[in-house]
């Protein structure tokens, strides 16, 4: 059972602080997933959580019935098996829901722990044999980006139509990855960083070196030979919003967003379309008009432009255009939250930087406040109206949303 | 003389430097990361003073760190 109900599709949101945790929570996702300390797959790019820090997530998600999945599919050694019980431990003690693995260590001494198990991207699950396989461990299992929406529709049904069941005795659900980054490796397994920087992918410490643009130089004659498309190891982003309707055809449950790694605002625009998406194809107003404003939407937050992925059968891949994002618009911090007044319903903020004026849109992000996107519609500094104002300035802006002196201030910008 | 420092916190316990500088370096059990042998502990960089014999392999080993957390100075 999820917040939309029994049956319904799972929409899950990625997790790398606070900030992210409560957007997600507030735009309408069904479930977030998350890593803790140094074994998951974004040890290096995200903030991560701490262990201490699982009751407080398991509580906030549960106070809005959002589920929580603790990621722990890194590459496992010896070393680590003791920290993987201490985790898996701990996991069951907060409450987490599920984790989600790959290394068998963690899967078997999971379920001997009595701890729900997801089958992670990393395991590259692409058939429904080995979907019984794992059957016999998790409930939950996520398939490989690289297939098509016909081959995820046939694992669907042969799970359906050969009663696969998980230890919890229901049918296993499948999950897909619905939007974000796309990597040129199958599944993830990527060495290049590896090669390169010693930099494990497998350990979560990628340094996404495909990201960058290369020459390939003849060695016998030295001539450099001219690629079409400089960014060749470096896919465009993965967006589904625009065929969603295909994709719940397939009979998938859990439409999983990546991006741990990601600024609190694309998790919360990421998840508000994606959640208003799946509710109008339900409800039957899944309309080409509200998909050009929800691409719109998502175009606003770090993206490497947008492709269907494999799951339209294309056999090539596309091709970022740029090494970083090409988001519509860009954020400038400008200053941090000091008081709210509840009666007024006003925000009080100090600028430290730049300035802020009138009809400026602006972000609000902390660690409890989530994320919260308006236009100043009126401000005011030692109680005079006011346009504009600039660095040192006391602000206070009107607002309906409660915001902390943990809040940072932020104005966007055309990129 | 050769002054070791690593930013313990950090460390994603990928188990280079101990197969690097192995007399130095090895994995704690406890967290899965790795422990500076002698390290003393100041606000989470360990430190270690030792002699200049040691300075190869643990440079070797600063090196290899994938998240960049490990420091070897000759002093």
């Amino acid at each position: 059972m999820n917040r939309r109900g029994e049956g319904k599709i799972e929409l899950m949101a990625p997790a790398g602080s606070f900030e992210s945790l409560q957007a997600a929570i507030d735009n309408g996702a069904d479930a977030v997933y998350f890593g803790v300390e140094q074994l998951n797959m974004r040890a290096r790019s995200s903030i991560n959580f701490t262990l201490d820090d699982l009751p407080e997530i398991a509580l906030r998600c549960a106070a809005h019935k959002v589920k929580t999945y603790l990621t722990l599919n890194t590459i496992i050694y010896d070393h680590d098996l003791s920290i993987i019980k201490t985790l898996i431990n701990r996991v069951k003690e907060a409450g987490i829901t599920a984790i989600i693995a790959s290394d068998q260590a963690v899967i078997n001494y999971a379920r001997t722990a009595g701890v729900e198990v997801h089958i992670s991207t990393q395991l590259n699950v692409t058939n429904i044999e080995t979907v019984k396989f794992y059957a016999l461990f998790a409930d939950v299992m996520v398939l490989s980006r690289e297939l098509s929406l016909r081959q995820v529709k046939k694992i669907c049904d042969a799970i359906r139509d050969e009663d696969v069941r998980g230890p919890s005795g229901e049918l296993i659900k499948i999950e897909i990855f619905a939007h974000g980054a796309l990597c040129m490796a199958v599944s993830g397994k990527c060495y290049l960083s590896l090669h390169t920087q010693n930099s494990s992918a497998n350990r979560g410490a990628c340094v996404q070196n495909c990201r960058r643009t290369y020459k390939v130089i003849d060695l016998e004659d030295g001539h450099e030979l001219e690629i079409d498309n400089e960014y060749i190891m470096s896919p465009k982003d993965l967006c589904t919003l625009d065929f969603l309707d295909q994709v719940m055809a397939t009979g998938v449950q859990v439409l999983k967003i990546e991006g741990r790694a990601r600024a609190p605002e694309y998790v919360a625009t990421v998840i508000k379309t994606y959640n208003e998406a799946i509710n109008a194809y339900y409800e039957g107003s899944y309309t080409p008009e509200k998909i050009k404003g929800w691409m719109e939407q998502l175009a606003t937050v770090y993206n490497r432009g947008f492709w269907s992925g494999y799951y339209l059968g294309q056999q090539l891949g596309e091709w970022a255009e740029a090494p970083g994002s090409l988001a519509t618009r860009k954020k400038i911090f400008i200053g941090k939250g000091i008081h709210y007044y509840p009666k007024q319903q006003a925000a009080h903020f100090k600028i430290e930087t730049q300035s802020v004026a009138v009809g400026d849109e602006i972000l609000i992000t902390g660690p409890t406040t989530g994320v919260v996107e308006t236009t100043i519609a009126s401000m005011r500094v030692e109680d005079q109206e006011v346009d504009t104002a600039g660095k040192g300035a006391d602000v206070t802006i009107p607002l309906a949303t409660r915001i902390r002196p943990s809040d940072k201030i932020y104005k966007y910008v055309p990129a | 003389m050769v002054i070791i420092t690593h930013q313990r916190d950090k460390c994603i316990g990928c188990n280079y430097c101990v197969e690097l500088a192995y007399e130095r370096w090895r994995m704690s059990k406890k967290d899965g990361k790795c422990t500076l042998i002698g390290g003393e502990n100041r606000k989470g960089f360990y430190t270690v003073k030792v002699g200049d014999e040691e300075f190869a392999e643990n440079k070797r080993a600063a090196e290899a760190c994938p998240v960049n957390i490990i420091q070897v100075k000759k002093i």
